[in-house]
């Protein structure tokens, strides 16, 4: 018999959000408008995290594009779309990647109920890709026994 | 002098990544149906920005705004750009 179980799972629902960049256009992007590009799309703290090093950031900037991309799939975003800088990739201390969404996008995920966000980059043969699964849970209190 | 709607082609031509000519396009075709990615449209805000000397605002940057020649056009005149430019 399950000990320790504290409540139960009457409905779960996971929404799941995927996209890709090419690393390539990103790049282009970078060399042709500069600060104006990274500026409108990405935070500071995502700049940051990428580096100055040209391709190394291209290749960060692609991944968290894509994931930018993947969370507005996963937001009902049909009466209003959030601006890219209110979702942002954030780098955990062990370097596991999260997303945290502030303002617009923050609002959107709160009315929709959801409650966490796995977010999982990867990048290889020019593409940079990232998939989210969100979490909207609603947990009944009572113990089982 | 050249017509808005021709710069508007010209830029989405050079920046929007499409698999068809975008000087072919009519006013309300769908841009995204035409193969826009989100991304080529950030490219294409900025180099709209930099045709016509203007800055698209936050509030603008949303899907609708690129969504068809029209629609950015429509955008172009809320931010005081006539129906020929220099």
């Amino acid at each position: 018999m399950a000990q320790g179980v504290v409540g139960r799972f009457e409905e779960v629902r996971i929404l799941v959000g995927t996209d890709i960049q090419p690393i390539d256009e990103v790049a282009t992007s970078m060399l042709q408008f500069g600060e104006r590009y990274t500026r409108r799309i990405f935070t500071d703290h995502e700049i940051e995290c990428c580096g100055e090093n040209p391709i190394a950031a291209a290749t960060g900037l692609a991944a968290r594009f894509a994931a930018k991309e993947a969370v507005l799939k996963i937001l009902d975003s049909t009466s209003s779309v959030p601006p890219w800088t209110s979702i942002e990739v954030q780098r955990e201390a062990r370097g596991a990647p999260k997303i945290v969404l502030r303002f617009e996008a923050a609002d959107l995920a709160h009315n929709q109920g959801i409650e966490n966000i796995s977010l999982s980059l990867s990048h290889g043969g020019g593409i940079a890709c990232a998939v989210v699964v969100a979490q909207m849970a609603e947990v009944s209190p009572g113990a089982l026994t | 002098m050249s017509d808005v709607g021709t710069t508007i082609r010209e830029v989405l031509e050079a920046q929007g990544r499409l698999p068809v000519t975008a000087l072919s396009l009519k006013d309300d075709d769908d841009l995204y149906e035409n193969g826009l990615s989100s991304h080529a449209s950030v490219n294409v805000m900025l180099a709209l920005e930099d045709a016509f000397g203007i800055e698209f605002p936050d509030s603008l940057l949303r899907k609708a705004t690129f969504e068809s020649v029209a629609s950015i056009r429509e955008a172009l005149e809320t931010l005081g750009v006539s129906a020929t430019s220099d």
